[in-house]
């Protein structure tokens, strides 16, 4: 398993954030759905090894972040794109990727084509050396996407990747997801449903700080058809039915 | 596994990027602009003396460049906080030290190089009118250093303060810390304290610094001791921050997390650091005044405080006007205004047989008696007129153009005729003691005589005794007068009664009534 979470919580003062999380998750896109404040971005700063957990027990591509020689390990094999991406706007698309690919030390002589792949990936190449600044916010998430998969990680972790990017885009980008889930273990925290129905392989769904469902997206569907939730779509259902559920305690 | 193979990768392509995206370059323009117009055109504006010229490096340059350093500094390392990426390069391999150390190492590039390209130009323009000596370096190595110590306590308040406003605060603040230094280092007196040497920034050193004694380097090391000692601590401050930042669980989870070696090679920059800016600060206070300036004991060799030997450059025939050659540019203009006044005064009791340059001391400046030093005036047998070359030839400096020639001429002929006319030797120290106020006979004498060889009469000031008299005991209309009576008489003439009455003249019992 490249994760596994056992009863991790993380507190600010009095707030709990992630409330007693037992996750794990292997090869695969897992899409992490929830409201506004129901802690997915803590969730996946955790998983990013930005945030240490409070309690429990966390372990990423079977290391313990804890450690700051397994960390550097992990940070190696891992990808994030948080959900308001900085960027340093005198920098070129390529000098970018290139500068993240060196911070994540990809060796030097692998880098020019390492980026190279990444930018065509994010599908960037026509822009790769329009400055930052320049960009539109649809082109900087992809900028965003691009550095975050430089390294080709084994663990990538996408914040609400397409907020910003068309349909066509989005699209397009849902299909890079399916592809690096062949073989990395992909976590994409989002509000859109869609994106979970279209790209992942797996859903859990958090409320207040806890997972409330997890299973595939079929298996969200079929709870939106029993006709508890609200929605113009079946996923849309399933997803407000278990809210609904999780807040009245059934 | 990833198809890109994994391994440790060298800091250098990161140091590459940041020094092609450094903010500094935008700044390089007015960096030049700044450059030019304050540092390169006052050091044109001093003597072609090496060590006089590189002053500039230490105090304008410093002062001009400085601020900068700061500001840009602290922009750069608020960056990551600025641009809000701190989450995303945390994610990364690279430690904040290491991210850090590239941004600051790209910053010190082009500012160092930016700096070193003015010291290069100063000292081109130098070598270009210099006629003696060659290029100092151990101001160019206090300037450096202090660059570098501006633009660390400008990094230092970026990476622990990032946000918009500390790049100008840093700059401000490091404007005024300099300022500070300089007027304390104005006011610093040979009996005072002397903790102020620690500032780069000082006075104009005196025309001949480093010309007839060596400049010891002790103050430039002390100097070096004390900005490189801030600077390593603040790298030590620097490499510790991330072990504070994430103590929020106690300061042993925060040292964890950063890595125990870090945090000792943290404390250890810190503690040398602290510990070579404390021996810095201490060996200033030792510091004493010399003729060559400021030695510092402990640092001194002894063997610095010989005089360097040279051979004077000497133009004219009967009377020899010498000086060192370090101005032997301005000898030419020298002999020119000296030889008609000293054809005029020829044969004359106690009438100069040559004019020479002596140095006026830096402890002078400083407004010490130093015994042994020769004095500006006249003395000795056969009498020799002896001048300073901040008195005798600072109105030559600096640009051709803006050179006064006429008016330099009548100046340095007065300085030599009063020298003459009012006796030797003229008591109290410092250069300012070979110009005494002459009586209203002597004014007269001097004025006439430089009328006589075409030279613009002089101006002595119209100095008023407590009771409102004139302290000459005469007007300038009277002296004037007087003056133009006596310049009137045929050159003959005037050499008779001069040869005749030039000892009661120069005791001052000579009266205008009793000028022919």
């Amino acid at each position: 398993m490249n994760i596994e979470l056992y009863d991790i919580s993380r507190r600010f003062g009095r707030n709990v954030a992630v409330d007693g999380v037992t996750l794990d998750a292997g090869p695969g896109v897992l899409g992490l759905l929830g409201p506004n404040g129901a802690g997915k971005t803590s969730l996946l700063r955790m998983l990013a090894t930005i945030l240490p957990p409070s309690s429990g027990k966390l372990a990423l591509l079977d290391r313990d972040p804890a450690k700051p020689a397994a960390r550097r390990e992990i940070r190696r094999r891992l990808g994030y794109l948080p959900q308001h991406l900085g960027y340093y706007p005198s920098f070129t698309v390529v000098e970018f990727v290139e500068y993240f690919a060196l911070l994540k030390e990809v060796p030097p002589h692998l880098v020019p084509k390492a980026v190279a792949a990444a930018v065509e990936k994010a599908d960037l190449g026509p822009k790769a050396k329009a400055k930052l600044r320049t960009l539109s916010g649809g082109m900087l998430r992809r900028v965003g996407i691009a550095q975050a998969i430089v390294n080709e990680p084994e663990l990538l972790l996408l914040d609400e990747p397409t907020a910003g990017l068309d349909p066509e885009q989005r699209v397009a980008f849902r299909a890079l997801i399916r592809d690096l889930g062949q073989t990395a273990t992909v976590v994409v925290s989002t509000h859109l449903v869609e994106d979970v129905g279209a790209a992942c392989s797996e859903v859990a769904l958090m409320s207040n700080g806890r997972v409330v469902f997890r299973g595939t997206p079929e298996e969200l569907t079929a709870r939106g058809e029993a006709g508890q939730g609200v929605g113009d779509a079946p996923l849309e259902r399933g997803y407000s039915a278990i809210l609904a559920a999780a807040r009245t305690g059934s | 596994m990833t198809a890109v193979a994994l391994s440790r990768s060298r800091p250098a392509p990161v140091l590459r990027i940041e020094i092609r995206r450094s903010v500094v370059l935008w700044a390089v323009p007015l960096l030049l602009a700044l450059f030019y117009f304050d540092s390169f055109r006052t050091a044109a504006g001093f003597p072609p003396v090496w060590t006089v010229r590189s002053s500039v490096i230490t105090s304008q340059m410093i002062s001009d460049f400085g601020p900068f350093a700061a500001g840009l500094a602290a922009w750069a390392a608020s960056r990551e906080g600025r641009r809000k990426t701190v989450d995303l390069v945390a994610t990364t391999v690279r430690p904040a030290w290491a991210r850090q150390a590239s941004a600051l190492g790209a910053t010190l590039f082009w500012l160092v190089l930016a700096f070193l390209a003015g010291v290069a130009a100063i000292y081109i323009d130098t070598a270009l009118n210099a006629t003696w000596g060659g290029p100092p370096l151990w101001p160019v190595a206090a300037g450096v250093v202090e660059v570098g110590t501006f633009a660390v306590i400008g990094f230092t308040a970026g990476a622990l303060f990032p946000g918009r406003f500390t790049a100008p605060l840093a700059a401000i603040g490091t404007f005024l810390l300099a300022e500070i230094g300089f007027h304390a280092a104005l006011q610093m007196n040979p009996e005072g304290s002397t903790y102020a040497l620690l500032s780069t920034a000082t006075a104009v050193p005196l025309g001949d610094n480093g010309v007839f004694y060596h400049v010891a380097p002790d103050v430039a090391i002390a100097q070096v001791m004390f900005m490189g000692g801030i600077t390593v601590a603040l790298l030590g401050l620097l490499t510790l921050a991330p072990a504070c930042r994430v103590s929020y669980r106690g300061l042993l989870s925060g040292v964890d997390r950063v890595g125990r070696g870090l945090c000792v090679a943290g404390i250890a920059l810190l503690a040398s650091g602290v510990a070579a800016s404390s021996t810095a600060y201490a060996l200033a206070g030792t510091a004493k005044l010399t003729v060559s300036g400021w030695d510092i004991p402990a640092l001194h060799d002894a063997a610095s405080d010989q005089p360097v030997s040279y051979t004077p450059d000497c133009a004219g025939t009967s009377f020899r006007v010498c000086m060192h050659p370090a101005f032997s540019g301005f000898l030419s203009d020298a002999n020119t205004a000296l030889q008609p006044v000293a054809a005029e005064i020829a044969g004359l009791p106690g009438a100069p047989v040559r004019a020479e340059e002596v140095p006026s001391g830096e402890g002078v400046g400083h407004g010490l008696v130093l015994p042994g030093l020769p004095r500006a005036g006249l003395s000795g047998t056969p009498p020799v007129y002896t001048y300073i070359s901040d008195d005798g030839l600072a109105p030559l400096w600096g640009s051709p153009a803006a050179v006064d020639n006429a008016g330099w001429r009548a100046g340095f002929q007065q300085a030599f005729l009063t020298a003459l006319v009012t006796g030797p030797p003229h008591a109290g120290p410092g250069p300012d003691a070979a110009v005494l106020s002459p009586t209203a006979a002597q004014q007269a004498v001097i004025t006439a005589l430089m009328t006589a060889v075409g030279s613009t009469a002089p101006g002595f000031g119209e100095d008023m005794t407590n009771t409102g008299q004139p302290a000459a005991g005469a007007t300038p209309a009277q002296i004037a007068a007087a003056a133009q009576r006596f310049a009137s008489l045929s050159p003959a003439a005037r050499h008779a009664w001069l040869a005749a009455n030039l000892p009661a003249l120069r005791a001052g019992t000579v009266t205008l009534a009793q000028l022919p």
